[in-house]
């Protein structure tokens, strides 16, 4: 966002070029804000990312088994009521 | 871990909210099965399993769960809601009377929401009209069930038909976004994000099962499901990683009391906007191949759209994807965190950021740390939502099973829905799924 509209103030023959810096110093020195942001990040430890992969893994497993089922028996039934291909 | 899943069950409260999610989706899943009124369902059998592997249609038709194609009731699924809480979410930034309402609290709130349930109407009667007129003339099973043919897919076409059709297919739609609604409101997790989910991991299986049997064998299969893994341990990774920013609270003398005197943190997540950004990105994306299909086939526009957007490998389809993402990375986190606000309510209960005055520039601060932290979060979004993409192209696998945007909507909304649950269940002091 804030990229863009440096990028906008940073016409060429503009008259503050002298105040500012160019426009891949100041790309430059966004990155590093970004960097340094990033390196005040608090992330999960190893077991908690173990932790929480597994208990996503297990739930998306158990809704997607639920969901299979479901379409099963109801495919089933659908297929019943209102009749099979080429019949 | 698995223990506390069956402690969710036997909390009574929460049993009853899991229980009633599990109703909710269990009609949902039937709505998406039930035909159409006037639609032959022995022939769409028949025309679903010739034009199987017509990817145009393909994502539209997992985000409904496979009801598409199948023209169910629910045929349209949740996206017409979706699309509709975009747009009136991009028109508050258009029309000042939508921010105006965003700003009242609550009633403007309800007025909103109102305003979204009609576009939704209006958008699924727009869609319904697509679907069943392509349905009729054979354009949406690729050649397959006109009217008139050997396997019409519509038996009886007549004017009456095919607006009961339409209708059953509006009306279905007003029915899933209460559904989605009453899920948010009295059962577990997000309704609208809930049902996508739901519609995703329907036709997940099918997809893997797709990939163990057509292509490439079992090793390429291990290395699908290895590329799954990994990018679900990355998107928790992230998910679960935030920058905290500091903040102390002032010692306050109330009487002979002392109040205060904290210090917290406010937790600034990487990605702050969750799974909304590519959620909206990719059904905003649907829309040019659905516009596409009111066109004449051989119109150049046309066949340009369908060139480019049809096919998710194609690279232009690619940037544009990104961009969007970008685009409402930022878009979605400046909706939900206003930074002004956050800095006024710290202000009134004399909070302070260590070493920045409270008011404007602790704003300007929190503005600060937002904008860069989301920018290496957008990034990521897009990464996580690419990748799979373009490992499948590498891998030559050509009718891509799943892409980025389903994957991060799954661990998403998984994610998501795991940690309200485990909330739920800390408040009774049971330990929890996630110790």
């Amino acid at each position: 966002m804030s990229e863009s509209s440096t990028a906008e103030a940073n016409r060429p023959g503009k008259s503050s070029k002298e105040q500012q810096p160019g426009l891949f110093a100041r790309i430059a020195l966004f990155v590093r804000q970004v960097v340094a942001e990033l390196r005040k990040v608090v992330t999960p430890t190893r077991s908690e990312l173990v932790n929480y992969t597994i208990v996503v893994l297990v739930f998306v497993l158990l809704v997607m088994a639920f969901v299979f089922v479901l379409d099963f028996g109801i495919g089933k039934l659908v297929m019943w009521v209102f009749g099979t291909p080429s019949a | 871990m698995l223990r506390a899943f069956a402690q969710a069950f036997r909390t009574p409260d929460l049993r009853r909210k899991l229980l009633f999610t599990m109703g909710i989706i269990v009609i949902f899943r039937i709505g998406s099965f039930l035909p159409t009124p006037g639609v032959n369902y022995a022939n769409v059998q028949t025309c679903v399993s010739a034009s199987a592997d017509n990817d145009v249609l393909g994502l539209i038709n997992l985000f409904s769960g496979g009801a598409l194609l199948q023209l169910s009731v629910f045929a349209l699924g949740i996206m017409p809601y979706i699309t509709a809480s975009i747009i009136v979410q991009l028109l508050r930034v258009v029309i000042p009377h939508f921010e105006a309402l965003h700003k009242e609290g609550q009633a403007g709130t309800a007025k909103l929401t109102q305003y979204t349930r009609y576009l939704t109407i209006f958008l699924a009667i727009l869609q319904a009209t697509t679907i069943i007129t392509t349905a009729r003339t054979g354009v949406l099973f690729g050649g397959c069930g006109e009217a008139g043919g050997t396997i019409p897919v519509i038996s009886d076409d007549s004017a009456v038909t095919i607006l009961l059709a339409i209708l059953t297919m509006t009306a279905g739609t007003g029915l899933v976004m209460w559904l989605a609604e009453l899920i948010t409101e009295r059962g577990v997790g997000n309704g609208m994000s809930l049902l996508i989910f739901i519609s995703i991991a329907a036709s997940f299986p099918a997809a893997l099962w797709t990939v163990a049997n057509a292509q490439g064998g079992f090793m390429t299969f291990l290395l699908v499901v290895l590329l799954a893994l990994l990018l679900i341990a990355v998107v928790v990774f992230v998910e679960q990683s935030q920058r905290r920013i500091p903040v102390q609270y002032a010692k306050r003398m109330v009487g002979r009391r002392v109040y205060g005197g904290t210090s917290t943190y406010i937790p600034i997540k990487i990605n702050m906007a969750g799974v909304i950004p590519v959620i909206f990105a990719s059904s905003i994306l649907m829309l040019p191949t659905l516009l596409a299909q009111f066109g004449d086939q051989n119109a150049g526009w046309v066949q340009w759209i369908l060139r480019h957007f049809a096919t998710p490998a194609s690279p232009f389809y690619l940037i544009t994807f990104a961009l969007l993402i970008l685009f409402f990375a930022f878009f979605y986190t400046s909706i939900t965190f206003n930074p002004d606000e956050v800095a006024d309510n710290m202000k009134r209960y004399g909070g302070f950021v260590p070493g920045i005055r409270a008011g404007r520039p602790t704003a300007e601060y929190l503005r600060y740390v937002i904008n860069r932290v989301t920018s290496a979060g957008s990034i990521y979004l897009v990464l996580v939502a690419l990748i799979p993409t373009l490992a499948f192209v590498l891998l030559g696998i050509s009718n891509i099973p799943f892409g980025g945007t389903s994957l991060l909507i799954i661990v998403g909304v998984g994610l998501e829905t795991v940690k309200q649950i485990d909330s739920q269940l800390q408040q009774r002091h049971y330990e929890g799924i996630l110790k």
